[in-house]
């Protein structure tokens, strides 16, 4: 069961055949599988993204490119395909997708999108903004509803540290924001993260969650979608 | 639209104006006298490989101009009509041509319709196909940045897609719409090019 979620999450991200007219090589740096492994450096454009001054209303046209996928006021797909993106914080962002063009994520979905043909840093900045502005309501997807007890346990033992209670995440530190988002996309995320395919996450992290089931994951995920969202 | 924004655009097209009354009757007798052949008096062609350019985006119309003049779009037969427009020209033949009343297209397999529509409001999630109306609008009608669709000939649709999706065609700004195209599957694209030529036009 383990190894058949990492197959379907290895699937959903896994290469698209490369175009004649694509010359740029699809950008690869090393992550969590390889020794030496530094979380977060702060270095790069990534560096550049957050001291830029973003502007929500330029940040709103830019979106344009994203909302194809990520939809109209970010709110993703409850299938779990496309992520909510409303209401992050945009430190969670900008280093979200400045690992993606640097290589350290792997999304080849969305890549040529958001990579440096289409998005300059400033735009970045910019979408990073307005996203944070917008409204998350709680019509997110949702699991079950048959293991929230379970669910709130493992989550205030071993998530909130760093998540925080209500699933609010942390800017300044780089902890994503996980209230409003939808179901299936956490359980992918943390399914990715237990078993580091998601090749930019956090090596405590990673220990909090290793010794989880797919159980456990879908209980924790359940849980975190029903926070109270705004 | 907020109201920052309105203004803003209000003060762009404002400017564009400006030039657009310079030259508006020169742009008219051009497009009477040389763009009509092709692209019809009132710039809806009749045969379908060539585009419809009433009622497209100013914006859109200019860059495209432009881009056939500095060869970044080619086409043969457009090129010899193309000699020595200055930005003036290329400006006020947008405008004047986006002032011009689409007139709806025809659809010609009824069968392709919903698939089309499908894909273009909604994308598709397995190959990464973006929903069209995300860049294009939800109506079709395009923007500043991303031009019309809506009614357009779907035998000229089909082709700029399959142009994008090989290269052919490679003037769009940040790759995108060759991204877009290239994980289109030739059902796809005939499908949604009915659903374009049937689009309400506005
Ligand atoms: C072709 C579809 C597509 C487009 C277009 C797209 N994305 Fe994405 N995006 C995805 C997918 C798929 C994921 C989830 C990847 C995964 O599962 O790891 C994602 C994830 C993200 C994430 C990570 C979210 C998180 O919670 O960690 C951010 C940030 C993001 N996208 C921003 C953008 C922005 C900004 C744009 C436009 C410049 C954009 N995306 C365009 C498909 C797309
Ligand atoms: C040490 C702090 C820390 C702890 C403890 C922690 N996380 Fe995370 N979590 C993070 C960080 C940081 C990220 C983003 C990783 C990155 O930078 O790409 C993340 C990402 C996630 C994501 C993906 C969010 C997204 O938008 O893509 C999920 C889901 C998640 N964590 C769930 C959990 C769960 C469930 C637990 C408890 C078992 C947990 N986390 C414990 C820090 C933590
Ligand atoms: C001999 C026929 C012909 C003449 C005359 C002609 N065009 Fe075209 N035009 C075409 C064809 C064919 C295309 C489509 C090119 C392609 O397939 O990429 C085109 C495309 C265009 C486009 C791009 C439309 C779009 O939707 O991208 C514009 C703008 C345009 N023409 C403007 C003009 C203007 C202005 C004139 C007059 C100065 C003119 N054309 C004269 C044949 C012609
Ligand atoms: C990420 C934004 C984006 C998405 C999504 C997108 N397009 Fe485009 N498209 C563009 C841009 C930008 C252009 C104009 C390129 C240029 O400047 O020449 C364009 C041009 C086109 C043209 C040429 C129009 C003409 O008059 O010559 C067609 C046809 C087209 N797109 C169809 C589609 C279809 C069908 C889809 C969905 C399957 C789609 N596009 C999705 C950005 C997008």
């Amino acid at each position: 069961m383990k190894k058949m979620t990492t197959l379907m999450a290895l699937a959903f991200t896994g290469a698209l055949s490369t175009p004649l007219w694509a010359a740029d090589a699809v950008p690869h740096e090393a992550g969590i599988e390889s020794e030496g492994y530094v979380w977060n450096k702060m270095e790069g454009e990534k560096l550049e993204a957050l001291k830029a001054r973003g502007d929500a209303l330029r940040g709103e046209i830019a979106f344009e490119i994203c909302q194809g996928c990520h939809r109209k006021g970010a709110l993703g797909r409850d299938d779990g395909t496309y992520p909510r993106l409303a209401g992050q914080h945009a430190s969670v962002l900008i280093k979200q997708m400045t690992d993606v063009r640097a290589g350290r994520r792997d999304n080849p979905k969305m890549l040529p999108f958001a990579g440096h043909d289409a998005l300059s840093v400033q735009d970045i900045a910019d979408i990073s903004v307005y996203l944070r502005s917008l409204p998350s309501p709680a019509d997110n997807g949702k699991g079950d509803g048959k293991a929230l007890t379970k669910g709130k346990q493992l989550y205030d033992k071993d998530c909130a540290t760093c998540h925080a209670d209500n699933g609010e995440g942390d800017g300044p530190k780089f902890y994503p924001r996980v209230s409003g988002q939808h179901y299936k996309y956490l359980l992918r995320e943390a399914v990715a993260i237990r078993d580091g395919a998601r090749r930019n996450a956090n090596p405590m992290m990673v220990k909090a969650i290793k010794k989880y089931s797919d159980q456990d994951l879908e209980a924790l995920s359940d849980y975190i979608s029903r926070f109270a969202s705004k | 639209m907020n109201h920052k924004r309105s203004q803003i655009l209000t003060a762009l097209l404002l400017a564009g104006g400006f030039w657009a009354t310079a030259h508006a009757g020169d742009a008219k007798e051009i497009a009477a006298s040389v763009c009509a052949a092709c692209h019809g008096e009132d710039g809806n062609s009749v045969a379908p490989t060539f585009p419809k350019l009433a009622g497209q985006n100013a914006v859109y119309l200019q860059k495209q101009l432009k881009d056939f003049l500095s060869g970044k779009r080619k086409n043969e037969a457009m090129e010899p009509f193309l000699g020595s427009f200055s930005d003036g020209d290329t400006s006020a033949l947008g405008v004047h041509f986006a002032r011009e009343k689409t007139a709806p297209g025809t659809v010609e397999d009824a069968t392709l319709v919903e698939a089309g529509r499908k894909l273009f409001q909604d994308g598709n999630t397995d190959s990464g196909i973006p929903a069209c109306a995300g860049c294009h609008q939800v109506d079709g009608m395009g923007n500043d940045r991303y031009p019309r669709l809506a009614g357009q000939h779907q035998t000229y649709t089909l082709a700029q897609m399959q142009n994008f999706k090989s290269g052919a065609r490679n003037n769009d700004k940040g790759k995108i719409m060759r991204s877009v195209a290239e994980r289109l599957t030739e059902a796809e694209m005939k499908a949604v090019s009915e659903y374009l030529a049937g689009m309400e036009v506005k």
